[in-house]
Order: structure tokens, then C-alpha cells, then sequence
């Protein structure tokens, strides 16, 4: 063995000295290989052609009804977008004119890409908005443009710009410079009277990032039932009636909706159209016959749909693509989820089967180009909230499983075949999940392990009953019945959303598709640092790191636990309100400037109200959270603190404000380049702090089913769900409590000093939120899963688990029964969420070493998988620290 | 017109790179033309744009507009006459 597995975690048995790649290999198709290799060759590439004509047309109609220029400001956008079509695609269409293409919109945030030393770059800089940014690790590899070179230029380390549109991205920025949901919101946050609190908040990193102009779409699921049944022209046909409805009489923003709707189609058509006839150009030049056939099919295909609603599973895939698309085109989204598309496409895809029209292997192709198509896109934002929060992904969760209407299994052939490309052709997008329920057939749960084990990360597993028991409880009072919770779908990484059924009519033939019926349900208060928190509370109110002052002084003497406690409940509080209060403005100002139009149009029961979903249009809008990051380390702080401290009495609190300013005698982790604790090196001074440290790492940790731990895990998992109901979102709807880190668990604690748990300063937090913290939990997966079920998580939207498992363990069939056990085992006992990374952890540290052979190596993450190679070193670190199972 | 990227054959893979419509090879958006090139209508080759400084230019005298913007799509796109 050499000496790299020396410093990863194991639990059981050290594993064989051949590191060992995981089990099941599939190909994929010829045609999906290459465009798989040609996206490997691609760079993330952004453009100005959207946001050019975007912004033209905005300033031409000043003074216009808001709706109205936003809407024709989309279709200006839309409809000189320049065709591409790559040679071999079956599936057209995509953000921009490349195939990673991407653009800003400095309609809502103008500031982060400007050149560092502009203005005002450096005035959001002062205001706290783009701290995270600095201590983020972006993906050195794979597509990312991290430096600028020759013609290109490198914006926030990802994003690569031709030189030539450089001076028009400038002059288009500073065209919405007082103008852009960014700015506006911030004019008016600053009249919440706690602003300055909010400052500070963001520059000390407690939160994350802001909400209403970073990405304020996402995290939801999509719903195409409007286009599938009426097309594009049925569409505008409904909306023509409806204006006639309207027009004149009280409720008038219906008459500009409807009129905005319309507006925005045909932007869309001429989209589509643009690619039709690009398409056949390319047959015109096309020598090789079988590519000029699909062509032309191609471009007949496009040109029907632009217009009619699809005649069979090839046309409803590609709208449904469009749309997609269409909705990540009008705002900086990431997590936009198509949802169940297996059962949303099925009544298509069954008839086409049963007329003799389609067979397995164009299916899978089909499917298989549609899995390149979800992984081209690309989300152009900050590097805090690309690197930082998303680590460049997108989250495109597509869901299978679960329940029908009549409360029978949905699981159904072409999510078997789903699961199959999932195998056949490994990319990160759309990444699964499966709506685990115990009516799921035994055949479609081991068809899941199936892919599990090929090792992407994805499905992940997801406890349908939990999920439909938390939506019960927070849409009821919106009408939510248990039929229509069963609608549900995962929204972005693991976002619990609301759906509704939708009745599809083929042919004479009702099928009810379920599909996404609320905005985004993660937006509000976006990722609050639990161990920052309480490093503030043990310093009263002081961030150490910058000696800034927070929060004012808590004033208790920290004598008993319970004032400790009282004391970090005071502050996430304070946290909470200042961030809602902030957040909501933020929110108002991008319903205000930028209202959605697309999302809107397909959402129910937008067209129904006339309304779009900043006016309460979706069916449900309670859809507004708080998220926590660093849920174990926190709770691992408490039970050190609360046994070293006050029950044992081994040490004062001033001892630990020393060891914790000190970093326990260690060189920090930018000192020493690694993130991971395990990797962290002593200074001179290690053995003052040595007995301290020892004692800190002893303390109870959460993962073992250890009752003392996971007593004080319960208390804060109990008082953080209720303690969100208690503030009001800006639809003056309650908020919930969302637990997930996708990646903010590396840049947290980064400029988190040392915690009492023995973590070091600088290295990542625990993952997810019922992870254990890497190397903690030393009794076994199911000591674990009791730990993590300790408390209720249908109080949530979302819990999450993340495990890395050594190949060996799942291999065979008995491995794939015994794997499928093991989380039934944890779903029977209320745990909501659970993924898996198969890998022997040492192929990650080759992997480290030398990113270039291992381009196409995928890891699960925090709810995403991601290249391997397009990961900051933050979170690389992280995922090889994680204590990997040898044994079940 | 002189490089690949004013070619109306060049499809953009990336920043970096493209492919020939015609030849389905790698090409780099700063090659020299072949002779089968056809310009693809851009502002920098239309009537109505006028150019100011560096990449930057107007659009009938009232509106910003960029040289390499691709202009296919837009409706008072005219070629520059060619004496």
C-alpha cells in the first residue's frame, strides 16, 4: 500500500493493495461517445449576444408597462441567438452559440464580472457581497477557463470571453449599473434598520450568498405539460382568449401578462425556427447521406414544433428540451429540475413503442443524448456561487419512482432505460435520484443499485413518504392533498418540491403527467455557517479571523451549557431576521425588474390566474427556506464543549478561546495547501495544545448511535425547523428548514478558525447535513443511520447523507442485495436522503496527483456529481477524507 | 475578412476552437480563410455600423454595437457595399 492510504479513513478492514475500480462498465453509444468526447475537449464559453440584445431592446422601451419590456427584451434575446448544431446531435438547442455557452445577465447582477479594479467591483467588494469569492477553490481542470489566455479571457475562474466582446460586456454592464435587481435591492435593503448587521454577516462568510439576484430561479421542478398538450401556437391561442377576457376590466396586470406571454413565444419560435433553418443549411452542405437525413429530420422536426404540439417521443423529448432551456435563458438559474420526465414522457414514448415506431436502442440513444444535452449546461455567476456553492454544476435532478396519482407505483420501462444510460453513459447531468417507496417494484430498486455501483454518484435515494409527509405539512394550507403530494419531485441537488398532476390528452387517452407546480423553494436565506455562528457566540459577537464585530455582545458569562446554547440560538436567529428582511427586498426587486415569463407560462396555475409566480400565480408559494451548512460540525463543537467543558470540567472556556485562536499548535490549512484534516502538519508550539486537541477529537462524536451526542443533534434539529416557521418569506408565507451544503461546507471553513470538535482551521466542514464528520463515525453504517435518524426529517425539506463505499463491499449480486438492504434499511427507519460514492479512495489521490488521466472520473458531492478534475481542491479534499466503508 | 470566426462555415465549439461546416475539422477561430470561405454577416460588414475605438462601435449612429457580433438574425442588417 503506499503511503497515501495512510491518511484516509477507513472503517473495517484496510482494503486489498490493488486499487481497485468499480464494478459495472457499460459503453455508450457511438454517437453519444463522440459528443461526450467532444464536450470533454470543450471549455465553459460565454458570449454577449443575448444580454446585447437583451439590453437594447430594454432601453428602447423606457417607460413601457414592466412585464412588456422584460418580455420584449426576452425575445430580442431569443431571436438572435445564433444557431449551432453539432455533427451527430439528434437533440438541437442550447443556451448560447457554443456548446458549453453561458452568458451574463446584467439585468440582475452586474458587479462581479466587471474587471477588479472597477468601481463597482470594488464597492460590492466592501459591502460583503463577494467575500466568498475569495476564499473559493474553483476546479483547476476539465472545462474551466481559470486563466486568461491570448484571445481569452478568464472570468471568475471558470468562464472564458473572447477579447473582442470584452469592451461591450463593460458598456452593457454599466448600462444596468442602478438599474439591475442587485443594485435596486441593495438602494432599498439598506433601509432594513439591522443593515449593517447584514454586512457584516456576508463579510465574515456566516452567509453564504445572497439570494434574490444571485440565482433567483432554480431549485425547483419543471413542468412541461402546457407546451406537450397545446404547443407553441395553442399556447399563445389561450392567451389571446384570455386577453379578450380581461382586457379592460379590474385585475388589469392579467391583460400585460397574458400580452407578455405572447411576446415571449414568439421570441421562442423564432428561436426554434433560426435553428430549423440552420439545420437545413447544414443538409444543404452535408455530403455524407445518412448525416443530411437527420438534417433534414432535424430541421422538419424543429420547424413543426415551433409552432404544433409533438407528434411522437423524438419531438417531445426536443421541447421538452427547449423549454428547459427556454427557462434557464431568462435568469441565472441553477438546480432547474425536469423532474420525472420518464413518466412525463411515457404516454409518448409507449405509444411510439406499441405502432412499432421506436425500439430500445434508439431510445437509448436518444436518451443518451440527452444526458450530453443536461451536462453542456453551464450557469454564468460569481465564482462564490459557481465554485463556491454549485462547484460548476447545475443540478438538473431528474426523478424516478415514486407514486401515480391513484397511489400506485410510477416507476415504469423507460426509467428502467433511464437507469440504463445512467450506466451506458456516465456524465453529470441530469444527475438521478430515486423516489424510493415501498410499492417500488424489487426490479426497478435493483436496476437503481445498478447504477449506484457503476460508481457516477447517481441514483441517489430519496424516502418518497418523508418527502410527501414535510409537503403535506407545509402546502396543506394551500390546498395540497395526499393525491397531489404524490406529484412531488426533487428539486435542484435535494430540494423537496411541490407538483401537480396534469391531464395529458393522447389520442382521446387521459394520462395524468405529474410535473412541478411552485417557484423556487430554496431561495431566502441561503446557507448559514452553524460553526461560525458559534464561533461568534464563544467570542461574543467577534469574528476572530478579521476582528470585525458581528453581532453585539450576547452579555451571558457562558458559565452552563444552556447559556452557551441560549447564546447560539440568539445569534442564527439574529441571522435569520436580518437575512429575511434583506433577502425578501432582494426578492421583491427581481419580481419587480425581471419578472418571469417562461417559468411563469409553464407553471400551474399561472395561465389560469393570469398571474406569474412573483404574483402568486404557481399553485403553491411557500417556498421559501433557510439553509444551514455544517450541521455535524456544529453539534460535534456542542458535545465537546458541553463534556470538556461543563460536564467533565477538563478545561475552561478561556483555555479553548486559546487553543481555538492558536489552531491547537497546527499550521492553518492555507498554510499548508490542504483542506482535509487528516493532512493538516503541527507547529512548534503543538504539544501546549496537544492535550486539549486529544481531548477535543475524543469528545462524543455524532455517527455512532451515541446518545449523548445525538441527544443535542435532535435538540437543534427540533428548534431549527420550528424556530423557521416563525419568519415570514415576501409572500407572506412561513419559512422551512433546508439542510444541504452542496459545496459551501469548503469555502464555510475556510474562514472558520478551529472548532471545539478538534476540526483545524481553515479545513472543511462535515458535508451534507446527517454526514459524520470524516474518520468520526467508527461503529458501522447502521450505528450511523441511528444516529441520523434521531430526529424527525419530514420537519425539513430535505436531510442529507453522503457515504463512500469501497467497490468491494457491493460487488456481485449478493453485493447489489445486500447494498439495496442497507438502504432500505435506513428509508424504513424515516432517513430521507442518501447517496453514495463507490471508489476506493485511493484512485482519488491518483486522481489528485495526476488529473489529466482521469478526465471522465465522476464523484458524488453533496446531492450532485461532478468531474472529478472540475472540483475546487477544497471539496477534493473533503471527499477523500470521508470515511470510506470496507465492510456493511 | 480574414479568419475562420468571420467564416460563415465556422461552428464555435468553445472560445478556443471551432469546426468547419465544410471540412468537419478542428479549426481555431484566428486560422486565415481558406478559399472556400463566405462571410457570415457580421456588424463589422454591415451598412449601418460605424466603428469608434477598439471592439466597440455604433449601430446607426444612435445605438452601441460590437464589430464581431454575429448580425444573421438581425432584420436592418445591410452588407457593406463593395466598390
Amino acid at each position: 500500500m503506499d503511503s497515501s492510504a495512510e491518511s484516509i479513513n477507513y472503517y473495517g478492514h484496510k482494503p486489498a493493495e490493488q486499487v481497485e475500480d468499480r464494478e459495472k462498465k457499460l459503453k455508450p453509444t457511438e454517437r453519444a461517445d463522440r459528443a461526450r468526447e467532444l464536450y470533454f475537449s470543450a471549455r465553459s464559453s460565454t458570449s454577449m449576444e443575448f444580454p446585447y440584445w437583451y439590453t437594447r431592446r430594454w432601453d428602447e422601451l423606457d417607460g413601457e408597462i414592466p412585464v412588456i419590456r422584460r418580455a420584449e427584451s426576452l425575445k430580442a434575446g431569443f431571436e438572435h441567438l445564433t444557431p449551432v448544431i453539432y455533427p451527430g446531435e439528434l437533440l438541437a438547442m442550447g443556451k448560447a452559440s457554443y456548446l458549453r455557452g453561458s452568458y451574463p445577465m446584467p439585468w440582475l447582477s452586474e458587479a462581479f464580472f466587471m474587471a477588479s479594479e472597477d468601481k463597482m467591483y470594488k464597492e460590492a467588494l466592501e459591502s460583503g457581497k463577494l467575500t466568498a469569492d475569495i476564499f473559493t477553490t474553483v476546479g483547476k481542470g476539465g472545462g474551466n477557463v481559470t486563466k486568461s489566455v491570448g484571445s481569452v479571457i478568464s472570468i471568475a475562474g471558470k468562464f472564458g470571453l473572447r477579447v473582442e466582446e470584452m469592451p461591450v460586456m463593460l458598456e452593457v454592464a454599466k448600462k444596468w449599473k442602478n438599474r439591475s435587481v442587485d443594485d435596486v435591492g441593495h438602494k432599498y435593503e439598506q433601509m432594513v434598520p439591522a443593515y449593517k448587521e447584514k454586512e457584516a454577516i456576508m463579510r465574515s462568510v456566516i452567509c453564504m450568498f445572497d439570494s434574490g439576484y444571485t440565482l433567483p430561479q432554480g431549485r425547483e421542478v419543471m413542468n412541461y405539460y402546457y407546451p406537450l398538450q397545446y404547443g407553441i401556437d395553442g399556447i399563445i391561442r389561450i392567451c389571446e382568449d384570455a386577453m379578450n377576457e380581461v382586457a379592460g376590466f379590474p385585475e388589469m396586470d392579467r391583460l400585460y401578462f397574458y400580452k407578455a406571454v405572447i411576446t415571449m413565444l414568439q421570441g421562442i419560435r423564432s428561436w426554434i425556427r433560426n435553428y430549423a433553418e440552420e439545420a437545413s443549411f447544414l443538409a444543404s452542405i452535408e455530403k455524407e447521406e445518412k448525416q443530411k437525413a437527420e438534417y433534414l429530420d432535424m430541421a422538419s422536426r424543429l420547424q413543426h414544433i415551433s409552432s404544433d404540439p409533438p407528434r411522437n417521443f423524438h419531438d417531445a423529448l426536443q421541447m421538452l428540451w427547449i423549454f428547459h432551456v427556454a427557462v434557464l435563458n431568462e435568469d441565472a438559474i441553477s438546480g432547474l429540475s425536469p423532474g420525472r420526465v420518464g413518466q412525463v414522457l411515457y404516454p409518448f414514448w409507449k405509444r411510439d413503442v406499441d405502432r412499432g415506431l421506436i425500439d430500445r436502442e434508439t431510445t437509448i440513444e436518444l436518451l443518451e443524448c440527452m444526458r450530453i444535452k443536461f451536462t453542456e449546461i453551464d450557469c454564468f455567476a460569481s465564482m462564490g456561487v459557481v465554485g463556491g456553492v454549485l462547484s460548476g454544476n447545475t443540478f438538473n435532478n431528474l426523478a424516478i419512482g415514486g407514486l401515480k396519482k391513484d397511489g400506485t407505483s410510477a416507476a415504469n420501462e423507460l426509467e428502467m432505460l433511464i437507469l440504463e444510460t445512467g450506466i451506458s453513459c456516465e456524465t453529470p447531468q441530469p444527475t438521478l435520484s430515486v423516489l424510493y417507496d415501498e410499492k417500488s417494484p424489487e426490479e426497478f430498486l435493483l436496476k437503481g443499485i445498478e447504477c449506484t455501483k457503476a460508481g457516477a454518484g447517481y441514483p441517489a435515494w430519496v424516502n418518497n413518504q418523508v418527502a410527501m409527509e414535510f409537503l403535506l405539512n407545509n402546502y396543506g394550507h394551500e390546498g395540497m392533498q395526499l393525491e397531489e403530494a404524490r406529484a412531488w419531485a426533487i428539486g435542484g441537488c435535494l430540494e423537496s418540491s411541490p407538483g401537480s398532476w396534469m391531464p395529458l390528452n393522447l389520442d382521446g387517452e387521459i394520462h395524468w403527467i405529474p410535473g412541478g407546480s411552485a417557484p423556487a423553494t430554496s431561495v431566502g436565506v441561503h446557507f448559514i455557517s452553524l460553526p461560525k455562528i458559534l464561533e461568534t457566540v464563544i467570542f461574543d459577537g467577534m469574528d476572530m479571523r478579521t476582528g470585525e464585530r458581528i453581532f453585539p455582545s450576547h452579555g451571558y458569562t457562558l458559565e452552563t451549557y444552556e447559556e452557551l446554547w441560549q447564546g447560539f440560538k440568539d445569534y442564527f436567529s439574529r441571522a435569520v431576521y436580518v437575512l429575511t428582511l434583506t433577502n425578501n427586498i432582494q426578492h421583491d426587486a427581481w419580481r419587480k425588474i425581471s419578472p418571469s415569463l417562461v417559468n411563469s407560462m409553464l407553471k400551474p396555475d399561472c395561465l389560469e390566474k393570469g398571474r406569474d409566480i412573483g404574483q402568486l400565480g404557481a399553485r403553491y408559494n411557500t417556498t421559501f427556506n433557510v439553509e444551514s451548512c455544517g450541521n455535524t460540525t456544529l453539534v460535534n463543537s456542542l458535545a465537546s464543549l458541553k463534556k470538556n467543558v461543563y460536564d467533565d470540567k477538563n478545561f475552561s472556556l478561556d483555555v479553548y478561546r486559546k487553543a481555538i485562536l492558536e489552531n491547537f499548535g497546527y499550521h492553518t490549512a492555507q498554510e499548508t495547501g490542504s483542506y482535509s484534516l487528516i493532512d493538516q502538519k503541527p507547529a512548534g508550539h503543538y504539544s501546549e495544545y496537544r492535550k486539549i486537541h486529544r481531548q477535543s477529537l475524543d469528545a462524543p462524536k455524532f455517527g455512532n448511535d451515541d446518545p449523548y451526542v445525538d441527544a443535542l443533534f435532535k435538540q437543534w434539529e427540533d428548534w431549527f425547523c420550528e424556530m423557521t416557521h416563525n419568519y415570514r418569506s415576501l409572500y407572506d408565507q412561513p419559512m422551512y428548514a433546508c439542510q444541504i451544503s452542496v459545496s459551501t461546507h469548503g469555502p464555510m471553513g475556510a474562514v472558520t478558525l478551529a472548532s471545539p470538535d478538534g476540526r483545524l482551521s481553515g479545513t472543511t466542514f462535515s458535508d451534507g447535513s446527517v454526514s459524520a464528520y470524516p474518520g468520526t463515525d467508527k461503529n458501522g453504517p447502521y450505528a450511523l443511520f441511528s444516529s441520523a435518524t434521531c430526529w424527525n426529517h419530514s420537519q425539513s425539506q430535505n436531510s442529507q447523507l453522503n457515504m463512500k463505499i469501497h467497490p468491494s463491499v457491493v460487488r456481485g449480486r449478493e453485493g447489489s442485495r445486500k447494498f439495496l438492504e442497507l438502504i432500505r434499511a435506513y428509508m424504513r427507519k424515516g432517513g430521507f436522503h442518501v447517496q453514495f460514492n463507490i471508489v476506493d479512495s485511493r484512485m482519488l489521490k491518483q486522481a489528485q496527483a495526476d488529473p489529466d488521466k482521469f478526465r471522465s472520473l465522476l464523484v458524488r458531492v453533496a446531492g450532485f456529481t461532478q468531474y472529478w478534475v472540475e472540483l475546487g481542491k477544497q471539496i477534493q479534499d473533503e471527499v477523500i477524507a470521508r470515511t470510506e466503508y470496507e465492510e456493511l | 475578412m480574414n479568419t475562420c470566426t468571420d467564416c460563415k462555415f465556422y461552428l464555435p465549439v468553445d472560445v478556443f476552437k471551432g469546426i468547419c461546416k465544410l471540412s468537419k475539422k478542428e479549426i481555431l477561430p484566428d486560422d486565415s480563410i481558406c478559399d472556400k470561405a463566405e462571410k457570415v454577416a457580421k456588424c463589422k460588414f454591415c451598412s449601418q455600423y460605424t466603428a469608434e475605438k477598439d471592439y466597440l462601435g455604433n449601430c446607426m449612429s444612435t445605438t452601441l454595437a460590437y464589430p464581431d457580433m454575429n448580425a444573421a438574425k438581425c432584420a436592418d442588417f445591410e452588407w457593406i457595399r463593395q466598390n
